[in-house]
């Protein structure tokens, strides 16, 4: 009886055992070899070999490339998240609609989420070529420009680009993430509010937007952590040039551990990353359960 | 029942994950003591080697679209005449290579021989074992000396040479014909006239100049350019030199292609590659490429001349990649006789080294031999083996012939050096900054200053 009374009471944490230790496993032991690896000397060779202190930290922290590099992922995080929000969340209250041909659109809207990230930024970088790619053909076809035009002439031309590319294959997951936040409002409060005179922007700022919250939050907290993290366009485009002004925090770190052999360094800028993003989920976590308790 | 199940099955998934990683145990821990002792330092004479199976994992850099078609069958005929050698050959592509070969450095599962380009890293970690602990008689001698010796670090030979190309100017003659030139330019004066005469004459359907400072070869215009201007990496006394006042107006020429609009339009992002597809599309006129960079469907009436240069005398660069021979310590293999490894070693260079099979290779890849029995036989009979890819195009003795020649005159990158990929990296960046608009001089004196102190 008694061991059957035990059972029971471990039995949850039986059930949970093998999602903890694949957690150890794959999320919380490398973190643990990051932070370890941010405070070792590391060899070209990448051989450890011994602990260093905050010398890799120092090392980065006094380069200029890192604080331009810090400064590009902000932006690119605000731009690429800002503008997929505003963009997935208008055409999800389109999708929202009823009319001919919605399943068609709403799978054509999959398809940048659908295609692999490397694929879309090999034929964006095709796309905006300047000496071949078929935007500058099109436009010179069409009379709209006399000769090619260089869209990538500087650094931020390629960065602003690289931005684009980034909106466009977020936008899928926005739109769906609001649109199934959308599709679970009872239709009612329409009908009511409508009964009531409202316009489309009261019933906008009112119903839909109060109502969808929580599915918008959900979709920007992801976005964030996964464009922040996001290493495929830049790297495809153009892999932080020209000269290092285009960087994020991950292809920088790439590029220092596997182009520059600094490994330690590397490590470092993963770690500050790994922080700012701690702290962003860490605020997303404190208004989340604010949220929770006003509205008990 | 079904509770308990599923139980069952918790504790199975539990066990699967432990078992995952059951693998970790630290390689020294894994030897017996007859292993510790069979080290790479072991002094010559080597003890016998044992009966029991020795694996060799390599690793092969991709030099084509075909590599990873003609090593299985070297591994299948290698594996016939050695019983005892287990080889595994895994061809890894250079956009890949760096990455791949740093993890398994950083976890311990290193291949036991591994070709990539440069080895002074290894060396100052105590990875590699010395070429002459592995290379018989035989092949030393049939190596072009100055490749063997190209390898030496502090008075040691750490690396065999597996193959060479040298770099030369490619002219699309037809369109530099129909736009007036008539010879392949020369100097930079002429270089600027004739891509002025290609953008006048046929607008933005053709670039002019094909340019790469990317991050993976900006080291290689920095190398053409600067060493036709009577600059370069080191100074007389091999000592850096990268902010000389040749350089600096090296960094400036190339600058001003960029600015008059006779280069490709993105030298920062374009590397070799789609440069090379350009011109064998025949839309580019002119370029510093590879000995090999012509596909062999292509329709370009080209000739290959002299880098265009300042000095009266052209430079060519020559590129020369390394086998090399990972320490047991480090390896995936473990093989429990370090003795029987290294014959093992031994038998595969030799087997690769042999002179038809080695001559084969070079054909089918379109790069230069390292031995001197196969340059002789390819620059007389190239046309005995094919090229790589499905027309199998018999191979062309004028090419090696011409090729061979201009590599022994090649100046090399000086990457037997610890701070060599600092300075690879550094000139890239001073390349970048300043065809971004920095002054060259400051630039490249920052560059120096980081490197040399």
């Amino acid at each position: 009886m008694n061991n059957n009374r035990r059972l029971k009471q471990a039995e949850p944490y039986l059930w949970m055992l093998p999602s903890i230790l694949l957690m150890a496993v794959m999320i919380v032991i490398p973190i643990i070899t990051v932070f370890r690896l941010s405070m070792s000397e590391i060899s070209r060779a990448n051989i450890v070999k011994g602990f260093n202190n905050f010398e890799n930290f120092k090392e980065v922290l006094s380069s200029p490339t890192f604080w331009h590099t810090l400064q590009n992922t902000l932006v690119w995080t605000v731009v690429v998240v800002g503008f997929s929000t505003i963009i997935g969340f208008v055409l999800a209250l389109v999708l929202n609609q009823n009319f001919r041909g919605r399943k068609f659109v709403r799978a054509v809207v999959v398809f940048p989420w659908a295609t692999s990230l490397i694929i879309q930024s090999v034929i964006w970088k095709y796309i905006i070529s300047a000496d071949y790619g078929s935007l500058n053909v099109i436009l010179k076809k069409l009379g709209l420009i006399d000769s090619f035009v260089n869209w990538t002439n500087s650094a931020a031309a390629f960065f602003a680009w690289e931005c684009w590319v980034g909106v466009f294959v977020t936008i899928p997951f926005v739109t769906f993430c609001v649109l199934s936040g959308l599709q679970s409002i009872d239709t009612s409060y329409y009908e009511a509010a409508e009964m009531d005179g409202a316009t489309f922007w009261h019933r906008l700022f009112k119903i839909t937007l109060p109502l969808v919250r929580p599915s918008l939050t959900v979709s920007t907290v992801l976005n964030i952590i996964y464009v922040f993290n996001s290493f495929p366009i830049i790297w495809t485009i153009s892999k932080g040039d020209p000269a290092d002004k285009t960087h994020t925090l991950v292809t920088y770190l790439y590029k220092l551990s596997f182009y520059s052999g600094k490994s330690g360094q590397a490590a470092a800028v993963s770690v500050i990353g790994f922080i700012i993003l701690s702290i962003c989920a860490g605020i997303y976590m404190v208004l989340s359960l604010k949220g929770e308790e006003a509205d008990q | 029942m079904k509770r308990a199940l599923a139980m069952l099955l918790a504790l199975v998934m539990v066990l699967a994950l432990a078992a995952c990683g059951g693998n970790n145990t630290p390689p020294a821990q894994n030897n017996t003591p007859s292993q510790s002792d069979s080290t790479p330092s072991t002094p010559d004479p080597a003890p016998a080697p044992s009966e029991e199976k020795v694996t060799l994992n390599v690793i092969i850099s991709q030099y084509g679209n075909y590599t990873q078609d003609w090593w299985p069958t070297f591994e299948k005929d290698f594996e016939d005449t050695y019983n005892n050698i287990d080889l595994n050959v895994e061809i890894v592509s250079w956009n890949d290579l760096y990455t791949v070969v740093g993890t398994r450095i950083g976890t311990q599962q290193a291949p036991d021989i591994l070709n990539i380009d440069t080895f002074a890293d290894y060396v100052a970690d105590d990875l590699l074992v010395p070429a002459e602990k592995y290379t018989s008689a035989e092949l030393k001698a049939k190596l072009i000396p100055s490749f063997w010796t190209a390898n030496e670090l502090d008075g040691t030979v750490w690396a065999l040479p597996i193959l060479a190309s040298c770099r030369a100017m490619f002219c699309n003659m037809d369109l530099l014909n129909e736009a007036g030139i008539t010879a392949p330019p020369t100097t930079w004066a002429e270089v600027d006239a004739a891509c002025q005469a290609i953008k006048d004459k046929f607008g933005d359907s053709i670039v002019p100049w094909g340019l790469d400072i990317s991050t993976d070869e900006g080291q290689a215009a920095f190398a053409y350019y600067t060493w036709n201007n009577g600059g370069g990496f080191v100074d007389a006394n091999g000592d850096w030199a990268l902010n000389s006042p040749q350089n600096a107006e090296a960094m400036t020429y190339i600058k001003s292609l960029i600015d008059n609009g006779y280069c490709n339009a993105n030298p920062y992002t374009d590397t070799r590659y789609p440069l090379q597809d350009a011109f064998n599309a025949g839309s580019q006129a002119m370029m510093i490429g590879a000995c090999n960079m012509m596909s062999a469907d292509s329709e370009v009436n080209y000739v290959v001349a002299d880098l265009p240069t300042q000095t009266g005398k052209p430079v060519s660069m020559g590129v020369c990649d390394r086998l090399m021979v990972f320490d047991s310590s480090i390896t995936a293999s473990k093989n429990a006789d370090e003795a029987a490894r290294l014959d093992a070693v031994s038998k595969f260079f030799d087997f690769f080294y042999d002179t038809n099979r080695y001559s084969e290779y070079m054909v089918y890849e379109g790069f230069l031999p390292v031995t001197t029995d196969s340059s002789e036989l390819l620059a007389k009979n190239a046309e005995q083996f094919v090229v790589g890819g499905p027309d199998k195009a018999p191979g062309n003795s004028e090419y090696f012939s011409n090729f061979s020649s201009i590599l022994l005159s090649c100046d090399f990158y000086p990457s037997s050096r610890a701070e060599w990929i600092d300075v690879k990296q550094g000139v890239i960046e001073a390349e970048q900054r300043i065809c971004q608009g920095e002054d060259a001089q400051a630039v490249l004196d920052e560059i120096q200053g980081r490197i040399a102190g």
